[in-house]
């Protein structure tokens, strides 16, 4: 009884990560070349980063922890709110729920179209550090689990803020950078966490994006502030939390 | 399996109320296996929103429904396999061409990548979409689109079809095409609930069709059943050569069987249950004021006859409660 049970979950679970990964697929054909997702999610962070870090007297290798970090950030966040008002828009979003795909499962096909874009973008001023800019790798596991799982828990939070109560993609792209905005200053982007004065390291406690650019120095050999251990727990748990509000703010949309 | 007993889809009290606004009120009915089962009501009668619930798309505020002998709540991801909708809405992919549409609705529906190919280019052969395979959805017409969405809906081999309104909008040979298709697919066992504001064709394809008005069923029968029960709204239509004087008028209207008389754009057309008798009367009244008929017909009950019949008593019951 016991294991019939369990053989027939995992045929499930498998067939349900399935049709997630056509989701996805689907996405990343629709998504990744729309003007407004290039432009907030790749050209945006790189001209903030640069107006900000301009004339400032620091050594270039140290800044790339923060634009990695930023990139990431931003190009991550922006697919799910493009995408999710704009099948909504189109009644398209409910077409997944025609067929037998969970919502669980629908929603996690997004977050993994989202994590794949960011995980690409961001790997630009990564590769562009290390070959022209003199940044050097340090620690392999915190720079591999700073842009994983940062990207896996950004997504996750641009998925979120996709079920607003907003009829369009400009309203939910507003809202978008209305949260984003004040996160890339509580979250060490531009200074090191550990520079950062008393409040500044107090308030980077609740920006889940803080914990991926503490991941992101201490990878690329410089001071971080969390420690390993935390910063991944705290990655995580950002996720989870966002992945399961998401699912239910969803289930609310039909009722 | 479950063919020989029990219904394909059943609905027991099924109630819808959003906020305040009750859509569906408390409606129960069955369908058998293989039927064409016709839901027609006006704008706004709660025809959507039954479908929708059928699919679970929304929860339903009150009672429950069973497709297939599950229950679409519960068992809402094993009922979604067995089922196909076509939405009142186009929500085909825009971005994505004709036959990414169809091979990722396979996906959704788990087919394997060599099946959901083999059957996508059996649909766009069945559908005559061979020539916009490679177009992106968006720019196809209407037509096209409705015809798409349709063949997406039986990408997996649906054993019931929810159709919207298929036919609103089309022109009368893909309208009919559409038809075509329903009774092909309904003649390989497939059942569909349809919605349709349209008489003619709930009459050509249904086998039963239920009323609904105001979120309530108020009849569920056969088409000729249906008319019969309207039999007093026969017809008797006469254009004569010239247009009548108001006396003429009033002495047309006293026919001996002629229950109304409702002249319209120099047709006059004579409400009835007995159209003989009507007949009998007429002739004698087009010799005394020398009057030529231009054309006389009787038209039996239509079913839109019956649906006004229907749906206004409806609108009078609620005026008076
Ligand atoms: N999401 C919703 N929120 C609030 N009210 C709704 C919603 N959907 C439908 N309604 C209301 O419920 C009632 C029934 O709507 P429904 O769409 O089911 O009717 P219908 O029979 O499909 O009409 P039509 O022939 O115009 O498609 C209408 O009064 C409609 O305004
Ligand atoms: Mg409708």
């Amino acid at each position: 009884m016991d294991s019939e049970v369990f053989e027939a979950r995992e045929p499930a679970l498998l067939d349900g990560l399935r049709k997630a990964w056509a989701i996805a697929g689907k996405d990343m054909r629709i998504y990744y070349l729309q003007p407004a997702v290039l432009i907030f999610g790749l050209v945006f962070p790189i001209a903030i980063f640069f107006a900000f870090m301009i004339g400032r007297d620091v050594q270039t290798a140290s800044l790339f922890p923060g634009l990695i970090a930023l990139t990431l950030f931003f190009s991550t966040t922006t697919v799910a709110p493009f995408s999710v008002p704009w099948e909504r828009m189109n009644r398209t979003f409910e077409r997944l729920l025609f067929a037998p795909v969970s919502l669980p499962m629908a929603v996690l096909g997004k977050v993994i179209s989202a994590f794949l874009f960011g995980l690409a973008v961001s790997l630009v001023p990564l590769v562009l550090g290390l070959l022209f800019f003199g940044s050097h790798i340090q620690d392999y596991g915190a720079l591999v689990l700073g842009i994983i799982l940062g990207n896996l828990c950004l997504a996750n939070m641009g998925m979120l803020i996709s079920t607003v109560r907003a009829d369009t993609p400009p309203k939910v792209m507003m809202v978008l950078n209305v949260v984003r905005l004040p996160l890339m200053f509580m979250s060490g982007i531009f200074l090191a966490i550990p520079t950062l004065p008393y409040w500044g390291r107090v308030i980077a406690w609740f920006s889940p994006v803080s914990y991926a650019t503490d991941l992101l120095y201490k990878g690329l050999g410089f001071q971080d502030y969390f420690g390993i251990v935390i910063s991944v727990l705290m990655l995580l748990a950002f996720t989870v939390v966002m992945y399961v509000a998401s699912v239910l703010r969803m289930r609310t949309w039909n009722r | 399996m479950m063919e020989g007993s029990g219904a394909a889809v059943t609905a027991n009290g099924l109630t819808k109320y959003y906020d305040s606004l009750l859509a569906v009120d408390h409606i129960t009915f069955e369908i058998a296996h293989g039927e064409i089962f016709g839901f027609l009501g006006p704008n706004g009668a709660g025809k959507t929103s039954t479908i929708r619930m059928l699919m679970n798309l929304i929860r339903p505020s009150e009672g429950s429904a069973a497709i297939l002998g599950m229950d679409t709540v519960r068992d809402s991801l094993a009922v979604k396999a067995q089922v196909g909708i076509v939405p009142e809405v186009s929500n085909i992919f825009p971005e994505l061409s004709t036959l990414n549409n169809l091979t990722f609705t396979g996906a959704l529906y788990g087919m394997g990548r060599r099946n959901r190919m083999a059957r996508a280019s059996e649909l766009i052969d069945l559908f005559d979409l061979a020539e916009h395979q490679h177009r992106k959805a968006v720019e196809l017409s209407m037509g096209l689109r409705r015809r798409l969405a349709i063949a997406m809906s039986i990408m997996h081999r649906p054993r019931i079809i929810f159709l919207d309104e298929p036919t609103s909008g089309l022109d009368v040979s893909s309208a009919r095409a559409i038809r075509d298709t329903v009774r092909e697919l309904n003649g390989e066992g497939v059942t569909f609930f349809l919605t349709t504001h349209n008489m003619d064709e709930a009459n050509q394809l249904c086998r039963r069709i239920a009323v609904i008005n105001r979120g309530r069923l108020i009849a569920v029968d056969t088409p000729e059943r249906l008319k019969q029960a309207a039999a007093e709204s026969q017809v008797v239509e006469a254009v004569f050569d010239r247009e009548l004087e108001p006396a003429e008028v009033e002495e047309l209207s006293g026919l001996e069987g002629c229950s109304q008389l409702l002249p319209e754009a120099g047709k006059y057309r004579m409400r009835t249950s007995d159209p003989a008798r009507i007949l009998q009367g007429l002739y004698p009244f087009m010799h005394r004021s020398g009057i030529k008929p231009v054309s006389i017909n009787t038209l039996g009950p239509s079913l839109e006859d019956v649906f006004i019949r229907l749906t206004e008593g409806g609108k009078e019951a609620a005026g008076d409660g």
